[in-house]
């Protein structure tokens, strides 16, 4: 397979050893999460509440499918496996991703904010990549964030204006919110040996700060919006997926995006 | 729906005007359904800016436009050859549109 960007240098502190397993569980935690906000993005096609925005979210479904096969790419390079195979074929208990990103869509006002709070979080992540002094994963950041520049501007119209409508509108974001907000918060669980790359100069910012980076974000625009939500006790408040642990709506994921890979997994497409 | 007619749904629907590099005119390619400006530029990136080239969008309320009527497109007919006006001898016009 041709890969989509060029393959990572290699330097002494990533040709072995616990820098090199670090990055690899890094990229494969956030290739996961692109790769399930995709899929389930992707489940809007033909159902979104217009026309307009339904073309959108559909383009930023492949946005976020696209970037996972970048960085399953730079996995693959880094631990000899196959893009292909790791998207398809592992077990639930074998992804990585948070559980915030494989959970089922809900209504347009999870959706809305599922995608806002996931978004805010991925620039922080992207920027802690992007300042690396690994050139080419950092270039690597630098391109992701064109495009999700764009996730954010779309999530932040739809959030804004679903919260000033009032009404039935707001009373969903509210309800949305409060359901997501704890697995987003999860979003920064650490993968493992991450503070490693930190303490080496390899990541700019580490789970900590990149979380309170986060809150510090989130926390005053919803604040703007009259929105309520318990920012202290959510930072790092649960576990779980980037240690394997997921639940049905993962499961139920997979069955449905792997089920035409399944039927011939030797096939090249 | 007309063109600079007042209409509820006309607060909604906006025209959109894709510019393909700085030196192009802004060229309308079509619609979008929106609440507000705002929205609208965000829709219509992706409704027409995602295959061709672009480097700005403009959109414009479609009962904030002003236009003439199909009624009166006779006035817009030349009654005598106006052929002279054409000016397509000129070095620089056959230029312009030959980019067409």
């Amino acid at each position: 397979m041709t890969g989509l960007w060029a393959a990572p240098d290699a330097p002494e502190v990533l040709r072995e050893g616990p820098s090199r397993e670090a990055l690899r569980a890094l990229l494969l935690a956030m290739a996961d999460d692109e790769l399930m906000l995709g899929h389930r993005h992707s489940e809007w096609t033909g159902f979104a509440p217009d026309i307009e925005s339904d073309v959108a979210l559909s383009s930023i479904a492949q946005d976020e499918i696209g970037h996972a096969r970048i960085l399953y790419e730079q996995v693959a390079a880094l631990d000899g496996t196959v893009p292909d195979t790791l998207a398809f074929d592992r077990t639930p208990s074998e992804f990585r991703n948070a559980i915030l990103t494989e959970q089922e869509n809900g209504d347009w006002a999870y959706t809305i904010v599922r995608a806002w709070l996931y978004d805010h979080a991925d620039a922080v992540r992207l920027a802690a990549l992007a300042a690396s002094p690994l050139g080419s994963f950092a270039a690597l950041a630098k391109t992701l964030q064109r495009e999700e520049k764009y996730h954010l501007l779309f999530g932040n119209a739809w959030f804004t204006r679903l919260a000033g409508a009032g009404g039935e509108s707001r009373a969903r974001l509210q309800v949305a919110l409060d359901t997501a907000w704890a697995d987003a918060a999860a979003l920064f669980e650490p993968t493992p040996g991450i503070e490693r790359l930190v303490d080496d100069g390899l990541l700019h910012r580490g789970p900590a700060g990149q979380a309170a980076l986060w809150a510090a974000t989130v926390g005053p625009r919803l604040g703007a919006l009259g929105l309520e939500v318990q920012v202290d006790q959510a930072v790092l408040a649960a576990a779980g997926g980037r240690a394997g642990w997921h639940t049905p709506a993962l499961t139920q994921l997979l069955d449905e995006m792997t089920s035409v890979w399944r039927t011939d997994p030797r096939a090249r497409w | 729906m007309n063109l600079g007619e007042i209409t509820p749904g006309a607060r909604h629907v906006f025209a959109v005007f894709r510019q393909e590099t700085k030196n192009d005119a802004h060229v309308h390619v079509g619609d979008v359904h929106a609440p507000d400006a705002e929205m609208a530029l965000v829709l219509a990136k992706e409704q027409f800016a995602r295959r061709d080239p672009c480097v700005n969008l403009w959109v414009v309320r479609y009962c904030d436009i002003d236009a003439t009527r199909y009624e009166d497109a006779d006035m817009l007919e030349p009654a005598t050859d106006k052929s002279y006006r054409f000016g397509g001898s000129y070095r620089e016009q056959q230029r312009v549109y030959r980019r067409r």
